[in-house]
């Protein structure tokens, strides 16, 4: 609620510097302290007021405690209620002054106003002393059992607050039973619905460690205790409505008859005027109608209609939280959506965030019927004057175009684009174009005239310029110009910076060799030429494999270059229906935003403690990584899956399933290693020029366990590095360093700093033994240097790592 | 915001406010947040991001940012929904306005708040009308008097509890009078040849009740669904005249929602003071007050004609009022010579566009824009200027774009006084555009 005083901010020169007037105060409060003087409260309030401001700005006034308690005996309830605020945010950091206070708040425990017992209590639960919890259990009990509503529902909450600090005293004076007690015979919904919340979450920090506590949990989500609640639903504020429907939305009902008597007894909530309660009830609908087909197609069709609402009303974030949503919903069942594309239509000033989420469900509920008006539609965003939606509504159109409805005229809108003449326009289309031959080559004919016009010159984006020379090379034999296009690029070889568009080169020069051998025999020439003399190593390493087929056998070379392809059915799909599925079941919450089960977001070992990153000043952790190259590998694993009956033989076969593009560089670097791994190839493509030491390309290891080796190994090397002129050049931020090194199986741990300082932690582990390596490394770019410092499990292989991480840190930049 | 606001920043993080080992690195948060969120100064950010192991929501309103921070997967509906409501509760104590200056002026009564609103993350009573029971600014100003005040603060806290969260008893007005302001919006997206690609209303009844005791209200509208029911219950075919088909309702907790969906009547116990007494949205039979008719020429490269022709359709007896039409030029425009036949209209270079004010628009008219715009010739972008819509804004007193109109309101007390009632209606432009 309020910054600590402890933050180092300095003050801005409009408030007050502190020190003097922090002793100032400290003077008034303690003449006030025994003053009875009439009107002593009010300059009482004043003071204290000054002091609550100075707290809040984050000037430190703990020094004023004991005055401050001094002063609190008084009768004024708004003076209670600011010293109770200063005692709760001091407390901790004076512990014995905090005794002080015990006092005056057990007293007010015993007030005669049922408002001053409940904030005292209040205030008593928050001083998060371990040592004064004693003090809290007698209120405590008295609150539970109190007359007043207000104090039990204050004491609820408290007991919740007891149990985080201390578990075992919670336990010891019953607290959970008397819980659970109130909450079934309270007539206050609020005092349910506080006791409610404390049970579920002591009961679930325990159920892991006490089997007792998991029998506790369930039993919250039993008949008697379900039914209990929901014939109060109508006593409950709307906050708690949400709470105990979303534990309703556990309970599994033994018979459709219940289900029906419960949605039949809650269908009015989709009518309440909050949101929150409105989707809390549509999640209970979904999960309990979840195993009967019909009713759940009926529960969608129902909760359309509020659920559109909620996107049209209320403030653009709330709508964003209904939207995304509804984008779940869309996604899992199109078709049930299909005649309601209007109301996904983007308003011209709707935020990037929003129009995103509509593009995403209009392309989903595309079909026979809508398309083309959906497809207008798109077609005009892809006029905006925004880039980016224009991009992701070109990319809806193609995507739409894939999914096979009224394939021609789509293609005759995609070829308009084109004649747009906006760079990002063509290059997105460009794109397209390519990805819609490779799924329905019948319609080479029409884009490939199209495509013939467009002069290479225009095109800048390495993704559109790759595309373009695909077909260049793949349809070859109907582009009158292509050899003379191939060639006027690998004139320009030197200039072009893209790995990924040179290796493309190479293939499609290869490809038209075959099919117009004396119109591209010069440029294949050249081509290979500045292949074999290309720094990248992908590109040289292809260029030598071209040279060598050909020298060995040209039919063979021709028929790797130009196998017979089959149209590609399915393009992978890049999330799995199972964490679909998960979350789904999390309909809600947080996932459902970020699109990703809570486990990738919450969890520790996925998340990194923040206190780490803490510890280590600004510095993000390098999770994000780890994840990516997950989903690639979920995604690599799909793709072969899906078309391992094409004839594949190596390595290279395997990257043309994937991208059917001829090898896809960009992501060959990165994907190496799981690539190597997933199919055993060893380590040939292994960065490490020692092989004394051979590193675990896929070792894993926590934050936190990274944290305490840190802490208790010794440096066993520390030493100064060099990085290339390239690297320092590459090293705009710290994600390139770590893409590079996890090539070498050093993987990043923690990184941060903004140019020219960057810090990084990494870690590695030998392949063989589980024996870590932790760096720390410390760059600068202005120098070019690097401050490596390492520490190992076995110190005797520090210098063989030390050694390896240098050569890999030196080659940074040079790809 | 500058540094000096930082302190109007409210933190209702659930639990961070409270766990110890968490509010250390508040400061943290408040750094990460300036960095990562209002530094970038990026136009239509994600409001929900995730910064390190915290998801960050955050909501701009005038010039304060409000930020909930959790660490936990948490329901994101409900806590955007709770700001909304929070900030509603501190516009109604700080006299309507909540910015920066409200905020230093009133954090004591803003502490005091959040102390009542949520407990330990967990969301308590909201209610204004039962919070301003108890937690006022005077307080109990006798220091020396040991019995109870005159102020009903013992009894406020049953209140805070009760099962009518929403009204307190003994209320009482000398004159009894309800309000009610059916208020809505249409929006609008017609494609360039004058189709209508997408048009809807959502509307609100709000009320202003200030009556004595515990009245019992029943609200009538001419909706179909409630019209249908009625003639069911009475035997009697329904009255010829228009219906209106409401695609959703919601409706405030104080409505008896089984009353509702049984005989289709909004029967309820209005709180004191304003409130919304229901949401609805249509997407049938909206009568559009505006027709707009846009006709814009490109002359060679550097002039344009425009003509824009706007039509009132609704009844002559009425009219609009503050309509500003917004035609967008390129961005490279040079020079405008505007002529108007009602109104005003002159060149905004900020908002590319030409600005059309007519204060007063009556019903049934017509009324035109014809400008000629030139432009700086430039080389390079030989592309055509892709225009965005033509955008209106409007509002139409005693006119609703859904037809919908209150049939009756009865109000009803065990003591039988007499209430006044009114009744206004108003139509506003939701997002009005016009693709030309």
């Amino acid at each position: 609620m309020v910054p600590p005083a402890q933050s180092q901010r300095s003050p801005s020169p409009s408030q007050p510097s502190g020190k003097g007037e922090v002793s100032d105060l400290k003077m008034q409060l303690r003449q006030l302290a025994g003053s009875r003087a009439p009107g002593t409260d009010d300059s009482k309030r004043d003071l204290f007021k000054k002091v609550i401001s100075y707290m809040t700005i984050g000037i430190d006034v703990s020094s004023v405690f004991s005055e401050m308690v001094m002063c609190s005996a008084t009768s004024d309830i708004v003076l209670k209620k600011m010293c109770y605020l200063y005692v709760g945010n001091y407390a901790k950091y004076n512990p014995d002054l905090a005794l002080l206070t015990i006092n005056f708040l057990q007293r007010d425990c015993k007030d005669e106003d049922p408002m001053i017992r409940g904030l005292a209590l209040r205030s008593l639960g928050s001083l998060r002393v371990p040592n004064l919890v004693e003090y809290l259990v007698g209120p405590l009990g008295a609150g539970l059992k109190d007359g007043n509503s207000y104090v039990r529902m204050v004491a609820a909450v408290g007991v919740l607050k007891l149990y985080h600090i201390s578990a075992s005293t919670c336990f010891d004076a019953d607290f959970p039973a008397l819980l659970k007690h109130l909450l079934l015979n309270d007539p206050d919904a609020q005092v349910v619905a506080n006791c409610l919340s404390a049970l579920q979450e002591i009961w679930g920090q325990e159920a892991s460690s006490s089997e007792e506590a998991a029998r506790e949990r369930e039993a919250l989500i039993s008949k008697p205790i379900i039914y209990y609640l929901l014939n109060r639903i109508k006593e409950f504020s709307e906050w708690a409505q949400c709470t105990v429907l979303e534990l309703v939305s556990k309970y599994a009902p033994p018979d459709s008859n219940e289900i029906f008597d419960i949605m039949n007894l809650l269908e009015d909530r989709l009518q309440h005027a909050n949101g929150a309660v409105v989707l809390a009830t549509i999640k209970l609908f979904l999960q309990l109608t979840l195993s009967m087909t019909d009713v759940h197609q009926q529960v969608y069709e129902r909760i359309k209609a509020p659920l559109l609402t909620l996107v049209s009303s209320g403030s653009p974030e709330q709508s964003y939280a209904v939207l995304s949503h509804l984008h779940l919903l869309v996604m899992r069942a199109p078709m049930l959506f299909a005649s309601d594309y209007k109301h996904l239509y983007c308003q011209y000033n709707e935020p990037f965030y929003v129009k995103k989420l509509k593009l995403e469900m209009l392309t989903a509920v595309a079909n026979e019927s809508n398309t083309y008006e959906i497809v207008t539609e798109l077609c005009e965003y892809a006029a905006n004057v925004d880039i980016p939606i224009a991009r992701e509504s070109i990319r809806a159109v193609g995507k739409i175009a894939l999914e096979q409805y009224d394939v021609n005229a789509i293609v005759d809108r995609l070829l308009q684009f084109l004649e747009m003449e906006k760079d990002y326009v063509t290059a997105e289309t460009l794109v397209l174009v390519k990805d819609l031959l490779r799924k329905y080559p019948q319609w080479s004919h029409d884009c490939i005239a199209v495509i013939g016009n467009i002069s290479s010159n225009n095109v800048q984006e390495p993704k559109a310029k790759a595309a373009l020379i695909w077909m260049l090379g793949e349809y070859a034999q109907d582009m009158q110009d292509a050899p003379y296009a191939l060639e006027g690029l690998i004139d320009d070889w030197e200039d072009e910076t893209s790995p990924e568009v040179r290796l493309h080169l190479l293939t499609a020069v290869m490809k038209c060799f075959f099919r117009r051998p004396p119109e591209t025999q010069k440029a294949l020439g050249s081509a290979l030429a500045a292949g074999l003399a290309d720094m990248h190593q992908d590109v040289h390493d292809r260029a030598l494999f071209y040279y060598r087929l050909l020298q060995h056998n040209i039919s063979v070379a021709n028929s790797v270059v130009n196998p017979t392809k089959q149209a590609v059915s399915v393009f992978a799909d890049t999330q799995s229906s199972e964490i679909k599925d998960r979350i789904f079941d999390e309909f809600n919450s947080l996932s459902v935003l970020y699109q990703k089960p809570c486990y990738m977001f919450t969890d520790k070992e996925h998340q990194g403690p923040f206190a780490f990153s803490e510890e280590l000043g600004n510095l993000s952790i390098g999770v994000d990584d780890q994840r990516v190259e997950a989903n690639e590998e979920d995604l690599l694993l799909s793709t072969t899956r899906k078309e391992d009956s094409l004839p594949q033989q190596t390595q290279g076969a395997l990257l043309v399933s994937l991208d059917q593009n001829e090898p896809a560089a960009a992501h060959a670097q990165q994907t190496n290693s799981v690539i190597d791994d997933l199919f055993g190839l060893g380590l040939s493509s292994s960065p490490s020029p020692s092989s004394l030491l051979k590193l675990n390309a896929k070792a894993v290891l926590d934050p936190t366990t990274f944290q305490q080796k840190w802490r208790q190994l010794p440096v066993s090397t520390s030493q100064e590095g060099s990085i290339s002129p390239q690297g320092v050049a590459a090293m705009t931020t710290p994600q390139a360093l770590v893409r590079h090194m996890q090539v070498h199986y050093i993987h990043c741990i923690a990184s941060g700093g903004q140019a020219p300082n960057f810090k990084l932690f990494f870690f590695a582990q030998k392949a063989d033994e589980p024996s870590n390596f932790l760096v720390e490394c410390i760059i600068n770019t202005s120098t070019s240097k690097a401050h490596i410092k390492i520490k190992a499990d076995d110190e005797s292989a520090s210098q063989a790592f030390s050694a390896l991480f240098q050569s890999a840190l030196s080659k940074f930049g040079m790809a | 915001m500058d540094r000096n606001t930082e302190h109007g920043w409210i933190y209702t993080g659930a639990r961070v406010d409270w766990n110890w080992q968490r509010v250390a690195f508040l400061g943290n948060m408040v750094d990460a947040f300036r960095l990562h969120i209002m530094q970038t100064k990026e136009l239509g950010m994600c409001p929900v991001r995730q910064i390190g192991g915290c998801s960050f929501f955050y909501m701009r309103i005038s010039n304060v940012y409000i930020v909930i921070v959790v660490s936990s997967n948490a329901n994101v509906a409900c806590a955007f929904k709770f700001v909304v409501e929070a900030v509603n509760l501190f516009k109604s104590y700080f006299g309507g306005a909540f910015d920066e200056d409200a905020i230093r002026n009133n954090f004591v009564l803003i502490y005091e708040l959040l102390d009542e609103i949520m407990d330990f993350g967990y969301p308590q009573n909201l209610s204004p009308e039962i919070l301003k029971l108890y937690i006022t600014q005077e307080g109990v100003r006798s220091p020396f008097s040991s019995k109870p005040t005159d102020k009903p603060v013992p009894n406020a806290t049953l209140q805070v509890t009760g099962a009518v969260g929403w009204r307190r008893e003994g209320l009482v007005y000398k004159k009894n009078e309800v309000f009610l302001d059916i208020v809505e919006s249409v929006n609008l997206l017609m494609s360039s040849k004058g189709s209508i690609l997408r048009c809807d209303v959502t509307g609100k009844v709000l009320m202003k009740c200030f009556l004595s005791g515990m009245p019992d209200l029943k609200l009538g509208l001419n909706d179909k669904i409630g019209l249908e029911k009625e003639s069911e219950i009475k035997s009697r075919p329904t009255k010829s005249g228009k219906t209106i088909e409401l695609d959703d309702v919601t409706f405030h907790q104080c409505v008896n929602l089984t009353r509702f969906n049984s005989e289709k009547t909004v029967s309820f116990v209005p709180p004191d003071g304003e409130f919304e007494l229901m949401k609805y949205r249509i997407t049938e039979g909206v009568n559009l007050p505006f027709r707009v008719l846009p006709t814009i020429k490109e002359l060679g490269r550097t002039r344009m004609e425009v003509n824009v022709k706007v039509k009132s359709v609704f009844g002559a007896k009425m009219f609009a009022l503050g309509v500003v039409i917004k035609v967008p030029v390129p961005k490279q425009t040079a020079k405008t010579s505007v002529q108007v036949t009602s109104g005003r209209a002159k060149y905004n270079a900020s908002m590319d566009c030409l600005m059309w004010k007519i204060r007063k628009f009556p019903g049934q008219t017509e009324s035109t824009l014809s400008a000629e715009v030139e432009l700086i010739s430039t080389i390079a972008e030989k592309k055509s200027w892709t225009r965005p819509p033509i955008q209106m804004e409007f509002q139409v007193p005693m006119f609703t774009a859904s037809g919908l109109r209150v049939r009756f309101l009865k109000v009803w007390e065990r003591s039988g006084y007499n209430t006044v009632e009114w009744v206004r209606y108003i139509t506003k432009a939701g997002s009005y555009e016009i693709r030309c």
